[in-house]
């Protein structure tokens, strides 16, 4: 903008210039034209004036002449006529002195009077005509007349004689002012000439510097221009200016063919840049956008924070015949005029590393997040818990890779297998959240996802097993990752007063054994008991706290409970728990509405029975309706609807332990899957027990598992 | 509340009226202007409450929800533009996309505010409205 406004002041001084030297050279032309014919004028005059002198001594000479023509009675005639000329061509040759303007007036009139004065003697001389001689042409005497015009002659020759000088005195006074007054014009006219060569030799100057000036500008505008497009060549944006019709302007930066795939910006529209790239619905907001850009109303930082085209998802050809996403950012900023806006720029840019880089930062966070989840978890759980799990998660995963390394080639078995999957990660999942290892938890329930999906395919075949293994071989990692931890947290552990903590994990062996309260072998069940019991309150608080209910667990007797048996026991209360804080307990209002206590109650008591142990497990919830489960188990296509009419109430509620059967159509982490009942039923079978479910709808559910007399401790994962 | 108070002497106070359903956002909105130049010359829960209220309050700027029962935010800017085409207005919205605040600017909103907000993000964006 400034180069043009001193472009055009250049233009105008340049112009200026030349304007200037011509009005000076007409100016000095005509005031010499001026000068010179005056001095032509006055060089006529002077000459005027030198003829002039001359004549008084003439006249006096003719005057004189004539007396002696007169004296001798000789012819007069030719002398008289000759007079009367010069008289006359004094008076003409005067006349044009008198006209001039720049001579003397004082002068002039000294001269008139004395030529004035000539007049009486010289009038009756040149009056006189006729012949001043009496007789013949031999002449005699002086007629009458002829001697009165002596006397004249006389007279007038004494007057010339004596006033001559001092006429011609007067008349080269006037010449002489006449020749100064020339030669001071002459000097005037040397002068004009001088100064007007000397200005137009100032104002050439002037105008060659301004047009060598105007060449410097011209490349340095030139070299601008150069460095723009280089600029507009390199820059990784793409740059560009909207006029009023939304249409591309003539000036661009090269990164635009790079961004759109395209290289005919100047006058494009600006829906065409962007047709074809983006949904219908974002071009016309866009389009929206960019007229609202125009208005007055809407100041810079709002339309900023409303540019719809920040991160734009475009479409475009990759040149290998597909078509790739990439994420634009557009911003634009209006170019004021005097009269509102003038142009938009637009600068565009290909953030899609950018976009990327966030996502996967986002997610690194996320997953740093869940890991001091992790952490913090274990701070709060017990070492030998997060041990114990880690054991026999390890064992519980290994016995999935088991079971995808089974041949299996029928459909059928590939169901089996995903069954048997099911079953396994749902157990493990319960276990991580019981422990509040949510990251461990999470992954298990993305594994179970996967499962989910396969067993909704309708043909399975080897392949589709592979991302399951890949996402378990992610999982194994991060269960190494967790243990690692534990150890290093063990570790930090080991300095606080709490003796139990350091001891019960196997990898701390290597602490100083006197350490005083050093756990004996015999003391391991009674602390593996009171885990499970601080394990279980804390699960029952988690499941209280997810699923928006109030429960109390009171356990009794655990610390019964035969090592061979723990892991069962613990399996099938984790499980039961967890069905009755999902189906079983019911929410607050609900339980209040039916005048029961607002907390909802579960107990679990192990003892001692006649044949070995018993289980009892029971909620005050909302109990079973064999109902519900008969439609469930249609619904799920486990039985058909004549089969469900023909059970009875007991034949119902055992339908809970069958594999697959759920009654809750949404999938959370703690139920819904459909396995876990099945798993306990097959556990306690396996020991050689059994289990038993009975209800009253409305006021509780009660599960009793009869377990034998403990053996030697069987290998328990 | 009294309409006509002009206790800084001559200059007409900016008069305020708050359209969105959301009671507590109304509350919380009026509360922040109590004190200052702005005077708060009614509250409606959706559109067609606050074209009545406009008509009878004839406010300066109004604070507008986008998403309203009855008659919703984007109609309810274009009639009061149309009522009184000087009128300044604010949406506050937790709409997040673009393309709605887009449609609030054409339709003659002058600035918008993401719900949640802070008390000094709204008194500078009315501030900026009414400059």
């Amino acid at each position: 903008m400034q180069l043009s406004g001193t472009d055009r002041n250049r233009r105008f001084l340049a112009a200026g210039a030349a304007v200037a030297v011509v009005a000076v050279m007409a100016l000095v032309l005509i005031a010499g034209f001026r000068l010179a014919t005056r001095i032509r004028a006055s060089v006529s005059a002077l000459q005027t004036t030198s003829v002039l002198q001359t004549y008084p001594a003439v006249i006096s000479q003719q005057l004189a002449a004539l007396r002696g023509q007169l004296d001798t009675l000789e012819y007069s005639g030719r002398v008289h006529g000759e007079l009367a000329a010069t008289v006359a061509d004094f008076n003409k040759d005067f006349a044009t002195i008198e006209r001039r303007h720049d001579l003397d007036p004082a002068a002039i009139h000294r001269a008139q009077t004395l030529w004035r004065s000539y007049q009486p003697a010289l009038a009756p001389v040149l009056a006189f005509s006729g012949e001043p001689y009496d007789d013949t042409d031999t002449g005699s005497s002086l007629s009458s007349s002829g001697r009165v015009y002596y006397d004249q002659v006389r007279r007038a020759a004494i007057f010339a004689a004596e006033n001559a000088t001092v006429l011609h005195r007067q008349l080269a006074i006037l010449s002489a002012s006449l020749q100064a007054r020339t030669s001071a014009a002459a000097a005037r006219l040397r002068t004009l000439l001088f100064v007007g060569v000397l200005t137009v030799l100032a104002l050439a100057m002037a105008a060659l510097y301004l047009q060598l000036a105007r060449g410097r500008h011209e490349r340095a505008a030139r070299e601008a221009q150069e460095q723009t497009r280089d600029i507009l060549k390199t820059v990784r944006e793409g740059f560009f200016l909207l006029d009023a019709d939304y249409r591309i302007g003539s000036v661009w930066s090269e990164a635009l063919t790079r961004l759109f795939g395209r290289s005919d910006f100047a006058g494009l529209d600006f829906e065409e840049l962007l047709r074809n790239k983006v949904s219908p619905e974002t071009l016309a907001t866009a389009v929206k956008y960019i007229k609202l850009l125009w208005g007055e109303r809407a100041r810079e930082s709002l339309m900023k924070s409303i540019n719809p085209l920040g991160q734009l998802e475009v479409s475009m050809d990759n040149g290998r015949g597909g078509r790739e996403s990439r994420y634009l950012q557009f911003d634009f900023h209006r170019v004021m005029g005097p009269k509102g806006v003038k142009h938009v720029l637009c600068a565009v840019g290909d953030i899609t590393s950018n976009v990327l880089l966030a996502r996967e930062l986002q997610e690194a966070q996320e997953n740093a997040h869940s890991q001091l989840d992790m952490m913090v978890g274990m701070l709060h759980a017990d070492p030998l818990q997060v041990s114990t799990f880690l054991d026999s998660a390890s064992a519980g995963l290994k016995h999935v890779n088991t079971i995808l390394k089974e041949p299996a080639r029928t459909d059928a078995e590939f169901r089996k297998k995903l069954a048997g999957l099911s079953r396994e990660l749902h157990s493990i999942k319960g276990e991580a959240s019981a422990l509040n290892l949510m990251s461990i938890a999470q992954r298990v329930h993305h594994l179970e996802d996967m499962v989910g999906e396969l067993k909704g395919k309708s043909e399975l075949t080897g392949n589709d097993f592979l991302p399951v293994v890949l996402k378990l071989d992610e999982l194994l990692a991060h269960l190494r990752g967790v243990r690692e931890m534990t150890a290093r947290l063990v570790t930090l552990k080991d300095g606080s007063p709490e003796p139990g903590a350091t001891m019960s994990v196997p990898q701390l062996r290597v602490v100083p054994t006197e350490q005083p309260g050093a756990p004996s072998a015999t003391e391991r069940p009674a602390r593996a008991a009171g885990d499970l019991a601080t394990m279980l309150q804390q699960l029952a608080a988690k499941l209280a706290q997810d699923h928006g209910k109030r429960i109390t667990l009171t356990l009794s007797g655990l610390a019964e409970v035969p090592d061979a048996y723990l892991a069962t026991v613990k399996d099938c209360v984790i499980q039961m728990l967890r069905n009755a804080a999902v189906h079983g307990i019911e929410p607050s209002e609900a339980r209040r509405a039916t005048a029961k206590p607002e907390v909802g109650e579960v107990r679990v008591d192990f003892h001692r029975s006649e044949k070995g142990y018993e289980l009892l497990f029971q909620d005050d919830g909302a109990g079973l309706s064999p109902e519900a489960l008969k439609r469930a188990a249609v619904r799920k296509n486990i039985l058909t609807g004549e089969e469900a009419a023909a059970l009875d109430n007991r034949a119902a509620l055992a339908l809970i332990f069958r594999p697959g059967f759920s009654t809750r159509e949404e999938v959370s982490m703690d139920a819904g899957r459909g396995v876990g009942m099945d798993v306990i039923a097959r556990a306690v079978y396996a020991l050689g027990g059994k289990i038993g479910v009975s209800t009253n709808p409305g006021r509780f559910t009660r599960f009793k598992i009869a377990l034998p007399e403990a053996r030697q401790a069987p290998a328990v994962a | 509340m009294s309409t006509d108070s002009n206790p800084d002497g001559g200059r007409r106070q900016v008069r305020l009226l708050i359209v969105d359903d959301s009671n507590i956002v109304r509350r919380r909105i009026e509360r922040s202007q109590r004190l200052g130049e702005i005077e708060v010359v009614g509250t409606a829960s959706n559109g067609i409450e606050a074209l009545e209220l406009a008509r009878r309050t004839d406010p300066d700027l109004v604070t507008m929800d986008l998403t309203m029962p009855q008659m919703d935010g984007i109609e309810c800017i274009s009639r009061l533009i149309e009522l009184k085409p000087s009128m300044r207005i604010l949406v506050i919205s937790a709409l997040a996309d673009k393309a709605t605040a887009v449609q609030a600017m054409e339709q003659g909103a002058n600035g918008f505010l993401h719900k949640p907000f802070t008390d000094r993000q709204l008194n500078d964006a009315i501030a900026e409205l009414i400059s």
